[in-house]
């Protein structure tokens, strides 16, 4: 992280979001919105003063409402860049009007209530899509498990959270609900994975190690404790990975094949009911702990993202992949690459892998002084075109543009408006020729000569 | 008269397990302007398009029909191939006898021969019309933009920056690190995450 923000060739934007793309490979135009932080980051030293004296506390964001934070703040303690914003939603000066105390802490005068949004503009060659991935909202469709009704069942990102060295109890395991450590803790496997009744059908492809690292954390952290597993499999395929679920078996971990069938409170344990299937008997177990591994699924707001820079969804809603074994970076939009689970879900050494390669794309492209464009480009016959502009809304890359012409009819010398592609925009998709009526559009190398000979061809 | 070789490819057992490559072969011999046909095992292969390159200057080829898989897999390398063979590169049609017939007439060989044969016909009709097309150059903008500063984007936007590119790394939230940051130990190293 912190690499990355001192690097002289990386320009960091942080509350900032891409609101529009426009061009072509080797030539975007990207519209950037950098949200106001209503602090002057070239004034502000990231002293911290401001949000030790802010009176406002709301739940933090970045530790899942396990922790607290301020109106203004930082997301948490290593944060990069380690200076605040101020979040408008919550803060009194922007709700109520009244409070003003940041800005008469500040040492450095770098409080700014007036800062306004703005919108910069860039040019770039290429694009890396690396917007990642959010958790499958269980709470909604699990009412087995509660329907998030029992603060002691929580996900594996609430147990990272709590686990952490810096996080919201310094590394302690405990109970949301009355912040005792946990003796008896079980995980749940596949929630919202593999379930094509109330989740997704795929593998979230990284719960299976990440859940055996959290049972390794509980026997490891709490002395004497139990952790069961309840799975439907268990994968491991990566480098060191089933060494490290066979570690995690030799801790004492006890995993046991089944699903769960039903949790629910009784005194202060949550009894979780399942079933063993491969001794093919029920299983209770008064747990003081349930981790859900619940699925990945596509940033939100990835949709958004993905039309703005133009390119298209899997059926899941991660980005589409030109080829799925030999294009797994590219998208079928030239110049747009994909790093990360934005593509689908990955564990952290595949999605490093995939980020190293979608920037070799991007240096093997930006070495080059030139581009070959495809010549499977519109054209239009001019004497045919009548102007209509039926053309221009169907275009999908906006190739399409009017532009007047002057000719002989007659005797006179007359105007008239007449379509324009721009080659370096079509991706010789072809919409414009189906939809121009007069037939003065063709596609080079699909033109309407070579079609009817195909038709020809088959019909003989 | 127009010169075009035709060119069906087994894919292994993808495409000749199921029609009858050498029958489709023979049966371009005979559609118009054909002048040569043959098939061969990998039509993809180095010994495949140097069988097209040969072929090319022996007969005298001012077109080519390649009989295989879907243009996605391999449009490419066949353009290659005629180009090498010192044609317009898109002097070149494609027929698609794998995911458009064997693989969905795996249970109708007879019928999916047929099919194959219609369809290289296609090409060959479509082949007879083509016109050479010329590639025009682009200018490029040395510099990349990241979307995204997790994990996925921090390592795509230092591997750029550090081949010499300046790169913008936009983040929606206020710090980079995404969910990567939010995590303990990671497996299956159990080393830090920031």
């Amino acid at each position: 992280m912190a690499a990355a923000a001192q690097h002289p060739n990386i320009k960091l934007y942080t509350y900032a979001e891409v609101t529009e793309v426009s061009g072509y490979i080797g030539n975007f135009e990207i519209t950037i919105k950098q949200k106001a932080k209503s602090v002057d980051h070239n004034k502000c030293t990231g002293c911290g003063t401001c949000w030790e004296k802010c009176p406002t506390k709301v739940d933090s964001e970045f530790d899942l409402g396990l922790g607290k934070r301020k109106a203004i703040y930082i997301p948490f303690a290593q944060a990069v860049p380690n200076k605040p914003v101020i979040d408008r939603n919550t803060c009194r000066q922007f709700t109520k009007g009244k409070c003003g105390v940041c800005q008469k802490v500040c040492p450095t005068g770098a409080v700014d209530y007036d800062q306004q949004d703005e919108y910069i503009k860039e040019k770039v060659g290429a694009i890396v899509m690396a917007t990642g991935y959010d958790l499958f909202e269980w709470e909604k469709v699990y009412g087995e498990y509660g329907y998030g009704r029992y603060p002691d069942v929580i996900t594996g990102l609430h147990f990272e959270r709590m686990a952490s060295a810096s996080g919201p109890t310094g590394g302690k395991i405990i109970r949301p609900s009355d912040g005792k450590e946990p003796k008896t803790v079980v995980f749940i496997k596949c929630v919202g994975s593999r379930d094509d009744q109330k989740g997704k059908s795929y593998c979230s492809r990284a719960c299976c190690m990440y859940t055996a690292k959290h049972a390794h954390q509980v026997l490891e952290k709490i002395p004497g404790a139990q952790a069961y597993i309840f799975y439907m499999d268990v994968r491991t395929a990566g480098k060191m990975y089933e060494e490290f679920y066979a570690k995690t078996l030799e801790d004492g971990a006890q995993y046991i094949r089944g699903r769960v069938s039903k949790i629910y409170p009784l005194g202060d344990k949550l009894i979780v009911r399942g079933a063993d299937t491969l001794a093919g008997v029920p299983v209770e177990i008064e747990a003081d702990l349930v981790v859900l591994a619940t699925a990945m699924v596509p940033a939100k707001g990835s949709e958004e993202i993905a039309k703005i820079v133009g390119f298209s969804l899997d059926k899941d809603g991660f980005f589409q992949e030109a080829h799925p074994k030999l294009g797994p970076v590219e998208t079928t939009t030239g110049g747009v690459f994909l790093a990360g689970a934005c593509q689908g879900p990955k564990d952290i050494p595949d999605t490093v892998a995939q980020a190293s390669a979608a920037a070799a794309k991007v240096i093997g492209l930006l070495s080059k002084d030139q581009l070959a464009a495809e010549p499977i480009v519109s054209q239009v016959n001019e004497e045919l075109c009548s102007g209509c502009e039926l053309c221009k809304p169907i275009c999908p890359y906006k190739a399409i543009d009017m532009k007047k012409i002057t000719e002989r009819a007659h005797g006179k010398v007359i105007e008239r408006t007449v379509a324009t592609v721009n080659t370096s925009l079509c991706q010789g998709c072809g919409a414009c020729t189906v939809a121009c009526r007069v037939g003065a559009l063709n596609l080079k190398g699909f033109t309407n000569e070579q079609l009817l000979a195909e038709v020809e061809a088959i019909c003989l | 008269m127009k010169r075009i070789g035709v060119f069906v490819c087994w894919c292994g057992s993808n495409i000749g397990g199921v029609v009858d490559v050498p029958r489709v072969a023979e049966a371009a011999k005979e559609m118009p302007n054909v002048v040569f046909a043959t098939d061969y095992k990998y039509m993809c292969s180095e010994p495949g398009q140097e069988l097209i390159i040969k072929a090319a200057k022996e007969h005298n080829l001012d077109r080519v029909v390649v009989a295989s898989c879907s243009p996605r897999l391999h449009e490419q390398t066949f353009r290659k191939a005629a180009e090498r063979a010192g044609l317009n590169p898109y002097m070149f049609e494609m027929a698609n006898i794998r995911e458009h017939v064997s693989w969905v007439h795996a249970q109708e060989k007879e019928k999916a021969t047929e099919k194959a044969i219609e369809l290289v016909r296609r090409a060959v009709f479509k082949a007879a019309r083509l016109e050479p097309l010329y590639k025009s150059a682009i200018g490029i903008t040395k510099k990349a933009l990241v979307i995204g500063g997790g994990i996925a984007g921090i390592q795509a936007a230092l591997d750029i920056a550090d081949a010499g590119f300046q790169v913008i790394l936009v983040e929606k939230e206020p710090t980079i690190g995404g969910k990567m940051a939010q995590l303990d130990k990671t497996f299956p190293t159990l080393d830090c995450s920031s």
